[in-house]
């Protein structure tokens, strides 16, 4: 017996007996156990026969009292029956439960998905509310008719196109196999003949070196010629069986958006502006405090005054707009009247604008 | 305002429980009063709570970063900077700490590194969660010479990139002042991040003098060299016009062991400032003349030899980012307007820029395995015509 619980091919087990009749297969070599899915209870081919060959009857097993019929008894795969029935179980549940992780958006999701059905399965095998578990997977069935025989066309699509590239390569490897015994022939072929020119031409009479050199040129030539001729038609084939073509299922649909921004011109400043709400920056404030700034020792450095207009106004303004009782995050600007803030702040200018 | 407002008062409901088992004394006396000190704890402590720290990934001179990720969400990375306690800074944060954070929690902008969270762990270390950039900076990008090949639309999209968070933080008065090719990141998404804001400052007013002794010195302006003290924008543009030749050469293209080399440097490449072409630059503290003969300005020419790869209006750019006087030097307003960012070739969209790292060696190394299996492959085939000899034989 192997580990996995697969049985090979006969029971050997000589002293296993039918839990029904009490033959044992030392007395009969042939006996063949078999198994109902109502159940799971065994018993051999000839009790099967024997009890409901009249038509549905009750489980000869005691205090089983499950009505079976012939039609549904099958050999078991597994030797071990509750990995039967479990494996029956799981493959009722992924008959309903047939989603794939392409279906969902992210791997959480599906990941969620697989781990609410694994509930429902474990509790269908452990026989822990089991008439829940059947209630959810009918109505799941029953809410996604479509959904699920579609999910199965695709799998079953998935199955057969599989299918067919096994196939396509099958037969690609075949017709190979021919060509080169093909071109082996072939090459055999010219070989003999090429020998056979060879000895036609030393009898005429000639150097026979220059002459054998020059045949196996020609040979290798020919052969040369030969194999490209060949390899060009085996791809030519495999392209029209179309199995060379490598095909993804399930990818998503890549949106193709990028072609709009190309339209747009570079922005060097990336959308943004340094227009200022509140305020125009005058070239010169006509403040002779800071006119000591143009002197060598300050100017050379760099330090430029405008950068501090620009500061000490954007500093003056700030704040307008924003409104301690407003909690909304985008709280309209106040309309202030640039023109009036402008002249409080820059007494100096007689020229708002 | 309304909003911190609400958001600390829910956050303060949220914490009664903690504060009230945490401080038992007061848990009873009033029902929504909370000693600041705890609420403070309590607050840092949930901060806290929402990340995990993974394993190290890199670790410098004032700080520590590690890998991490959001508690409730493990595929969502961030890194974090554990700064390490400064021994000149006994008394409280060091400076770097309170530069980054102050200026990374005000600017938000898609090429400035996006500070998540600060919070202190045990030790009173503070801790700043900042994006994951998994695909390194723009050094490695420039070093790997046998991984990564990129061209002038590369270039140009970087320095766009660069040049628009440059100009961001100028607009809102903040001057970098370490811009350098090992402080640009590259994120996921292809884009650059502007980082390190441990030497940022906000402008200054007028005649409040700022310190000279910033920036990385093989990317610092002439201007502070002499010890200028009035200083703008401009010395950040310096640094991008630094990054912009480097971009090039593959190589630093002023560098020296120390200051005084570093500014022979600057002079070798682009000429000795004389009152000429920097009028006042006498009156800086610090001017000297190198040893005559005095260098002339470097000519465009002359900079074509070395980055006509760029083309005539890129070299224009450059020597306009790279002028000796920082008053004829491009605002980082001006370098967004100049004609190179119009001119073809358009730069390369973020996700298709060349990267470093895993992802590029990783594919030659893919390369290399496919063309050794290739040679199997035909090997193979050999072997079966010659099986077929045999048999015929």
């Amino acid at each position: 017996m192997q580990r996995n619980g697969a049985v090979p091919a006969p029971f050997e087990d000589a002293e296993e007996e039918c839990p029904i009749c009490h033959s044992k297969r030392y007395l009969r070599k042939d006996m063949k156990f078999m198994i109902n899915p109502e159940c799971y209870h065994k018993m051999c081919e000839s009790c099967v026969d024997r009890i409901f060959s009249h038509g549905p009857a009750a489980c000869p097993v005691a205090g089983c009292n499950k009505t079976l019929r012939r039609a549904r008894f099958r050999k078991p795969t597994f030797r071990d029956l509750q990995m039967e029935r479990e494996v029956d179980i799981r493959r009722r549940v992924a008959e309903v439960f047939n989603r794939e992780e392409v279906d969902f958006d992210t791997l959480k999701d599906y990941n969620d998905y697989l781990n609410d059905v694994e509930d429902v399965t474990f509790n269908l095998i452990q026989n822990i509310d089991v008439e829940e578990a059947e209630a959810k997977l009918d109505a799941y069935a029953a809410a996604n008719k479509q959904l699920i025989q579609s999910n199965m066309k695709r799998a079953k699509e998935g199955v057969d196109t599989f299918r067919a590239r096994q196939e396509a390569a099958k037969e690609s490897a075949q017709q190979r196999r021919k060509a080169a015994l093909q071109e082996e022939e072939e090459t055999r072929r010219e070989e003999e003949e090429e020998r056979r020119n060879l000895l036609k031409a030393l009898d005429a009479g000639g150097d026979a070196e220059v002459l054998t050199r020059q045949s196996q040129e020609a040979m290798r030539y020919r052969a040369q010629i030969r194999k490209e001729a060949l390899a060009n038609e085996i791809s030519a084939n495999e392209n029209a069986n179309g199995s060379a073509q490598f095909t993804i299922r399930g990818l998503k649909k890549h949106v193709e958006k990028e072609e709009e921004e190309e339209e747009k011109p570079y922005d060097p400043f990336d959308g943004l502006s340094d227009k200022r709400e509140y305020f125009v920056l005058q070239e010169d404030y006509g403040w002779e405090n800071y006119d000591r700034l143009n002197k060598p020792e300050y100017s050379a450095g760099g330090y430029n005054i405008h950068e501090y207009y620009n500061r000490a106004l954007c500093e003056a303004f700030s704040g307008l707009g924003v409104f301690i009782g407003d909690s909304s995050d985008e709280a309209p600007p106040a309309v202030a009247s640039a023109g009036a803030a402008l002249a409080a702040a820059s007494p100096m200018s007689d020229d708002v604008f | 305002m309304a909003k911190l407002q609400e958001k600390t008062l829910t956050l303060l409901s949220n914490n009664k429980s903690t504060i009230s088992t945490a401080n038992s004394p007061f848990s009873d006396t009033s029902n929504d009063y909370a000693p600041p000190a705890d609420l403070a704890a309590a607050l840092n402590e949930q901060e806290k709570h929402k990340y995990i720290r993974l394993k190290q990934i890199g670790s410098g001179t004032y700080a520590n970063v590690y890998k991490g990720h959001l508690r409730a969400d493990p595929s969502s990375l961030v890194a974090i900077k554990k700064m390490k306690v400064q021994t000149d800074y006994k008394e409280g944060l060091s400076m770097d700490s309170i530069r980054e954070i102050k200026f990374l929690q005000e600017l938000s902008h898609p090429n400035i590194i996006a500070l998540h969270s600060v919070f202190s762990s045990k030790d009173q270390n503070i801790n700043l969660v900042i994006e994951f950039m998994p695909h390194g900076d723009l050094e490695m990008v420039i070093k790997d010479h046998d991984h990564v090949a990129y061209g002038l639309a590369d270039v140009k999209a970087w320095m766009g990139m660069l040049g628009r968070a440059t100009w961001f933080c100028h607009e809102n008065f903040v001057l970098h002042r370490d811009i350098k090719p090992s402080n640009v990141l590259i994120a996921a998404d292809g884009q650059l991040k502007l980082s390190d804001f441990g030497l940022a400052r906000s402008f200054a007013d007028p005649y409040q003098p700022m310190t000279h002794l910033v920036i990385t010195n093989w990317y610092r302006p002439p201007e502070l060299f002499y010890k200028a003290k009035y200083y703008s924008g401009v010395v950040d543009v310096w640094s991008c016009g630094c990054v912009l030749a480097q971009l090039v050469l593959r190589s630093a293209y002023i560098h020296g062991e120390t200051d005084m080399q570093v500014l022979d440097a600057i002079v070798q490449a682009l000429g000795q400032p004389t009152e000429e072409n920097w009028p006042g630059v006498s009156k800086l503290e610090n001017y000297v003349m190198m040893k005559p003969p005095t260098r002339p300005l470097t000519s465009k020419a002359e900079m074509m030899n070395l980055f006509g790869t760029l083309g005539p209006v890129g070299v224009d750019l450059l020597m306009a980012m790279l002028a000796l006087d920082p008053r004829k030097r491009l605002t980082s307003k001006q370098v967004l307007e100049h004609e190179f960012f119009k001119i073809a070739p358009r730069p390369t969209k973020a996700a298709d820029l060349p990267k470093k790292g895993g992802g590029e060696k990783q594919a030659a190394e893919d390369l290399k395995r496919k063309a050794t299996l290739l040679g199997e492959g035909r090997g193979g085939k050999v072997a079966k015509k010659l099986d077929f000899g045999a048999a015929r034989r």
